[in-house]
């Protein structure tokens, strides 16, 4: 049974890599999205570099995770109910928790794709260096986007099924990715000031448990989420 | 007695909320009243075998 | 109508709890040294948020007894205490807001409570979105229950992050929270009769509000096996 949903799991991750492989415009589009949300805070923050430029740096990335984490998961949750292959996939023996593991999988490595292009932007907008900083924001920013797509996801879930839930999903999101926000912004700020990991560890330690809440949360509720019509 | 104003408002705007919310209540309370006499008409029309059955009023929540 | 009855009652006993509640705060009870007048918001004040959060872990609760039992019965409890919670917690942040202008000299600061339950009211404000914009479904209902559990998981994190948030942070107003120096037992007595009197305000409220979610389901399904009764009559 184990092998039957793992199985499961590569396939629908699968054909989600595929299709983006073979033209899906979800990683395109979400960079572009980073790129324009960086771009709009570097307007309105006007940085100045030093250790204010890194903190204004750090919520910029923060944010354009955020709006990226939205489009991801919408992206890969909406595509199938659109085509109505949502459906398909519900009917098939397909084991739900399987499927909300593929589709947070799939929003996850978009995500991330999407993060890894706007840390390098950030470091040339906000004018940081390349340097073993940029490389401590890593698990930070990982953690976070881990985080997000488990919560987006199950909400994606939700939001594709109602009439204007594109307008509910950022309104449940948010408020409730807050704690993730809050530890993610301080231990990137601290990662880019240059502090040593251990001062920022205990922000990781509550990203590390948002993310395990929120995937076991997702793991177990998807079920009703994505139940029969 | 300073800052009795703000005593005052932060008291009335409770009990404001609190009237209004309950009022909410009510008024739809009744409006459900309202639709349940409703149907009890028409269940009897139905009973009686006669009178034209009038169009499904769907409850407003 | 035992329903009707006891909601009554509640009622009643409210009222009676509130006046003694009100003759306490206003009358009774001796002014603060420090903080001055103002500090008896505090006696409606933390009655109401010990009541909001009651209210969301009702929620939760429900939510959970809705996707295990799939009764209905459960998600009428459950919109109905996020209903209510929402319209105390918003309380909290007004009197909160009040409370803090003429003492903190600001009407809004980051302090970790406040900021929690901000958060707590966006929380709930989107389930209370996600419900209207669903309609009465049993979709809806899943999907409300769902998020209710997640909201309520999501409470203690914040809690805990916004905490650490607040003391890494350069601490501004920290010192005097407010109200933790209940020195007089008269102050005491005061707000346990606030919360006696918020806790059956709350309850009398959250039945008006239950009773009539109930009847709304009740209606929904006398209105759907009615059309098909009629139906059935105009075919024969």
């Amino acid at each position: 049974m184990a092998s039957f949903a793992a199985r499961s799991f590569v396939a629908v991750l699968r054909k989600d890599l595929l299709l983006e492989v073979r033209g899906g415009q979800s990683t395109v589009a979400l960079g572009a999205l980073s790129l324009l949300v960086l771009v709009v805070l570097v307007f309105a923050f006007n940085p100045a570099g030093g250790e204010r430029g890194a903190a204004a740096a750090a919520g910029a990335l923060w944010v354009a995770l955020v709006f990226s984490g939205m489009l991801g998961a919408t992206r890969a949750v909406s595509g199938e109910s659109e085509n109505g292959c949502i459906r398909a996939l519900l009917m098939s023996p397909l084991d739900r928790a399987a499927l909300y593991a593929a589709k947070l999988a799939a929003a996850f490595i978009f995500m991330a794709v999407a993060e890894a292009a706007s840390i390098i932007l950030m470091v040339l907008f906000f004018n940081l260096e390349f340097d073993l900083r940029v490389m401590r924001l890593a698990p930070a920013v990982m953690l976070g986007a881990l985080g997000f797509a488990a919560l987006a996801t199950l909400l994606a879930g939700i939001s594709s099924r109602l009439r204007g839930g594109d307008l509910v999903l950022p309104l449940l999101a948010v408020p409730m990715f807050v704690p993730a926000l809050i530890a993610g912004v301080k231990a990137s700020a601290a990662a880019l000031a240059g502090a040593p990991l251990g001062e920022f560890a205990v922000w990781l330690k509550v990203l590390v448990a948002f993310d395990v809440l929120f995937v076991a949360a997702g793991y177990l509720l998807f079920e009703y989420v994505a139940g029969e019509e | 007695m300073e800052n009795l104003s703000y005593l005052f408002v932060a008291y009335a705007i409770i009990f404001a909320v609190i009237f209004g919310y309950v009022i909410f209540i009510w008024r739809r309370q009744a409006v459900l009243e309202a639709e349940l006499r409703a149907m009890e008409a028409r269940m009897r029309a139905l009973e009686e075998g006669a009178g034209p059955p009038q169009p499904a009023a769907r409850p407003g929540s | 109508m035992s329903g009707r009855g006891i909601r009554l009652w509640l009622g009643l006993v409210t009222l009676a709890l509130m006046l003694a509640a009100l003759y306490m705060i206003f009358v009774y009870v001796p002014t603060e040294a420090e903080q001055g007048i103002v500090q008896r918001i505090f006696y409606f004040h933390v009655p109401c948020a010990l009541v909001a959060f009651v209210a969301f872990a009702l929620v939760a609760i429900a939510g959970v007894f809705y996707l295990w039992l799939g009764q209905q019965v459960w998600d009428d409890l459950g919109y109905a205490a996020a209903e209510t919670g929402m319209v105390f917690c918003t309380l909290v942040l007004v009197t909160g807001s009040i409370w803090a202008k003429p003492i903190w000299g600001a009407w809004w600061t980051w302090d970790s409570r406040l900021t929690t339950t901000l958060i707590l009211w966006l929380l709930y404000g989107g389930y209370l979105m996600l419900r209207a914009m669903a309609g009465d479904s049993e979709q809806g209902a899943r999907f409300g229950a769902v998020v209710g559990i997640v909201a309520a998981l999501d409470v203690p994190i914040v809690i805990v992050s916004v905490r650490l948030w607040r003391t890494i942070h350069p601490a501004v107003l920290v010192t005097r929270q407010g109200g933790h120096g209940l020195e007089d037992p008269r102050m005491v007595a005061t707000l346990l009769v606030s919360l006696a009197a918020f806790t059956t305000l709350f309850i009398w409220i959250l039945c008006l509000r239950f009773a009539t979610l109930r009847m709304h389901t009740r209606l929904g399904a006398l209105a759907r096996s009615l059309a098909l009764a009629e139906a059935a009559a105009q075919d024969s």
